[in-house]
């Protein structure tokens, strides 16, 4: 049998390699044959896989997408590229940071979701995510399932997301079927932005810190488990097709606390708070504006604001069931095995880094 | 007799008092067993029950008439089975082919067993067991059935592990055995329970097809009581705690009891309670599919109270050097919260999972795994009560949105409702007031007079208030009355 042709678009990048890497490690991995498209040839550290053609492109120029579509003649389309910022900007509304976030987000998205229907492909997943319900950023969340309606979020992230997605299911059609996942935060060996910014609190003395009552839960998820739920996917728009037009929620399902989460981290890298200091989330609200108003004036970026109060203090998780009975989805690796694994990972690398 | 000291705490602390006095003042019995229709032997199983067991007695005796006897008699019954397993002064050879054969003795009238140690606490129960073989004949055959299967069953259980040798040596090796152990003297109960309320049409039968639910029952019930015991067991020389979770920290069961280890100890009593943790949204699930309310607060209470009691012991060094127990007062709260309700009984788990989840120690070896335990019952909760729900989506369902309008509209329309409600009873009592004193002054009342003495009254009254207020300068304050002058 003719192998499945997939593209992978973002396929050097952090979830991207783990999709691949996902296809390449099931029982009949010359089942599938693998195309990745990316702005980036793989970097030196990160994995590549020799089955794998790399292919350098850009989704925002129709042209590169076009070329690329016509050589690799795809069966099926995994669409990961997207951007973020994390700090302040993360809850900017307005500059050059948030134009580009909606235009690879969205823009790209349209790129790839038409080229994908001119070049007749079969069937296409997207890389969501879970702010686009999420990043409504003054409410709770506890367990919320996908009947919740989008495009309430007030970030620029969680705006575009939810602006994709609409374009992806819309574009869901008997010939083209397509479905959206919504990982929450991901966490990895080699992560680009979860255990950095957590292991950076170590350096600057953030530690001892408690924003809020240290009560409500947040998702996390293992990029691992993200990228069985691709595969998943992938092979249920291939047949029974039960999830086409769909959107799911991917996390590890074990929501926690945010403490807690930064806490195991430290721990991972020896470090324990030497003290505690619990600050009210009322009170944290108003340092975050107090702070914000100190950027404004002094013209420097603090890495407080009432975006990050929000985000550390509120309840923000969701329900897996519909991703566990639609797409079959477990979260196979365990958070307290997934961090082991990733902060191993970084330990090892900070170490490398240090004797060079 | 109240001890002076029970006196003294309650005094100090009033929410405690406070609790038992609502659950002896306000608890009222859904069934409660009527005592004239009773046969001697009848009774005289009842008088086991209560001197068998302090805390089951309660909540079997308000049972559902249809229950009551047959849960009386399955509890004494497992009791006496229990009273020989823990007899050390019966020999083996005596003692195992009784525990095997337990359920056959059952059919077998004026059967009594007289050669329990006279330390045995429960001996009375067997010397007199041909009562309980008297009612157990007159129960529902499917009753019998179930009772027997499960007498049989945890009888060969108990056999088992007293004639291993290891187990008596060493204690239980892995978790797997502490989890089997627990499966024969708990789990079965919560099995046979099951049974005996799906028989009796007071639960749901699903309950049957998830087997894990019921087991689970069993196994928190346990667990705690093994965490909690831990000190009397020792000197029991029980032990019940599996080596594959001491052995991570200290040599031998004894170690975990010298002071220079209370590190390692505490760490062994948080794995041995996140064990039972994770077991509690289980519970919950199953409490969901009981139908009646005594079922449900025979099953509830004593759940609630091992969640407390898991609380209690965790991160607790006490559990090491004493008997641990919840105070009388957080006892009757918990009766009182688990007599209502499933969603109060929620409530009760989301509250002692906070508790467990603020103490739990980022030293230790499985702060996030209990972390993880704690978030998961708590979602848990949130699947079966949600406390949000979706906002409605104009863009994505017009029939829903339009139906989000129309509800609306209702309240809108409801709110008014209410005012012309207020202003109908006001105006009802101004024209009735008003018709009132058009009488009496029609019949001549001097409404002048009445004025003129509570305006008096009125200047006297603020006046000496003034005085009070600041008397240092009474004379000033009366001619400051403009009252008064005109009077």
């Amino acid at each position: 049998m003719a192998p499945i042709k997939v593209l992978v678009t973002g396929g050097t990048g952090f979830v991207g390699t783990a999709i691949i890497k996902a296809f390449l490690s099931l029982p009949n991995p010359s089942q599938y044959a693998i195309t990745a498209l990316d702005i980036n040839p793989p970097s030196p550290g990160t994995q590549s896989f020799s089955q794998v053609r790399y292919v350098r492109g850009n989704v925002l120029q129709r042209e590169d997408l076009k070329k690329v579509f016509e050589e690799a003649r795809p069966h099926v389309v995994v669409h990961t590229v997207g951007v973020y910022h994390t700090g302040p900007e993360r809850y900017s509304l307005k500059g050059k940071g948030w134009e580009t976030v909606f235009e690879v987000n969205v823009e790209g998205t349209r790129n790839v979701v038409d080229m994908s229907k001119e070049a007749g492909v079969r069937a296409l997943v997207y890389t969501s995510s879970v702010t686009v319900l999420l990043d409504e950023l003054d409410e709770d969340f506890r367990n919320a399932d996908e009947t919740w309606p989008t495009g309430r979020a007030t970030t620029s992230y969680g705006r575009s997301k939810a602006i994709a997605e609409d374009l992806v299911l819309a574009a869901n059609k008997p010939d083209f079927a397509t479905c959206s996942l919504r990982p929450c935060v991901i966490f990895g060996p080699n992560d680009p932005a979860t255990i950095p910014i957590i292991h950076g609190c170590i350096i600057k003395g953030e530690t001892p810190f408690i924003l809020g009552d240290n009560n409500n839960l947040q998702d996390y998820v293992y990029v691992g488990n993200v990228a069985d739920a691709h595969v998943l996917a992938v092979r249920n728009l291939l047949n029974s097709c039960t999830a086409a037009g769909e959107a799911f929620f991917i996390t590890n399902g074990e929501p926690v606390s945010a403490r807690d989460i930064c806490i195991s981290i430290w721990k991972e890298f020896d470090h324990v708070p030497p003290f505690q200091i619990t600050i009210p989330s009322g009170l944290a609200w108003w340092m975050g504006l107090g702070s914000e108003w100190w950027s404004w004036v002094s013209g420097t970026q603090g890495t407080f604001s009432r975006g990050v109060i929000l985000d550390a203090t509120k309840d923000r998780y969701v329900s897996i069931s519909k991703a566990k009975r639609v797409l079959g989805y477990v979260p196979r690796v365990s958070l307290p095995d997934a961090f082991r694994i990733s902060c191993q990972y970084f330990k090892q690398k900070f170490k490398d880094q240090e004797r060079k | 007799m109240v001890r002076i000291g029970t006196v003294a705490y309650l005094a100090t602390h009033p929410t405690q008092l406070r609790s038992i006095i609502q659950w002896k003042v306000w608890h009222t019995p859904v069934h409660e067993r009527d005592e004239s229709k009773e046969c001697e032997s009848l009774k005289r199983c009842f008088h086991f029950l209560q001197e068998t067991s302090r805390s089951f007695a309660a909540v079997i005796l308000e049972l559902h008439p249809e229950l009551l006897v047959p849960v009386t008699l399955f509890y004494v019954i497992l009791r006496g089975l229990d009273t020989i397993e823990d007899d050390m002064t019966i020999p083996l050879e005596k003692k195992e082919p009784l525990l095997r054969n337990f359920d056959q003795i059952l059919d077998q009238d004026g059967w009594t067993f007289t050669e329990n140690g006279p330390n045995e606490k429960d001996r009375q129960l067997l010397v007199e067991f041909n009562v309980v073989i008297e009612e157990f004949k007159k129960l529902k055959p499917a009753y019998q059935t179930i009772i027997k299967d499960i007498t049989k069953r945890m009888g060969n259980g108990m056999a088992d592990y007293c004639s291993n040798a290891e187990h008596n040596e060493v204690g239980v090796n892995t978790i797997k055995d502490y989890e089997l152990y627990c499966h024969h003297v708990a789990g079965i109960v919560g099995e046979g329970c099951t049974q005996l309320f799906v028989e009796g049409g007071l639960a749901n039968p699903a309950l049957l097809r998830r087997p894990e639910l019921h087991e689970s029952m069993g196994q928190l019930l346990q667990q705690v009581n093994i965490i909690r015991d831990v000190r009397e067991d020792l000197d029991d020389k029980r032990r019940f705690y599996p080596r594959e979770i001491w052995s991570k920290h200290v040599d031998t069961f004894e170690d975990l009891f010298k002071p220079e280890n209370k590190e390692k100890a505490l760490a062994v009593n948080s794995e041995m309670i996140l064990n039972a943790l994770q077991r509690a949204d289980d519970c919950l699930y199953y409490l969901a599919g009981l139908k009646e309310q005594s079922v449900f607060n025979f099953c509830a209470i004593p759940q609630s109270m091992a969640l407390a009691t898991l609380e209690l012991c965790f991160q607790n060094y006490d559990v090491y050097l004493k008997n641990v127990k919840i105070t009388k007062g957080d006892a009757c709260q918990l009766m009182t919260e688990s007599t209502q309700n499933l969603q109060l009984v929620c409530e009760v788990f989301k509250r002692y999972t906070r508790k467990i989840h603020k103490r739990n120690n980022p030293n230790d070896p499985n702060f996030l795994k209990i972390s993880i335990a704690c978030g998961k019952i708590e979602q848990f909760v949130e699947t079966i009560f949600p406390s949000q729900k979706a906002p409605i989506d104009a863009k994505k369902n017009p029939a829903s949105a339009e139906e989000a309008e129309r509800s609306r509209k209702e309240a809108e329309e409801t709110k008014w409702d209410n005012i012309y409600m207020v202003i109908a009873v006001v105006l009802t009592i101004s024209i009735i007031t008003g018709l009132m004193l058009i009488a009496a002054w029609l019949a001549g009342a001097r409404f002048d007079i009445a004025i003129h003495q509570f305006k008096e009254q009125l200047g006297n009254f603020l006046g000496s208030g003034g005085e009070l207020r600041n008397a240092t300068s009474t004379v000033a304050a009366t001619p400051s009355s403009p009252g008064h002058s005109e009077l």
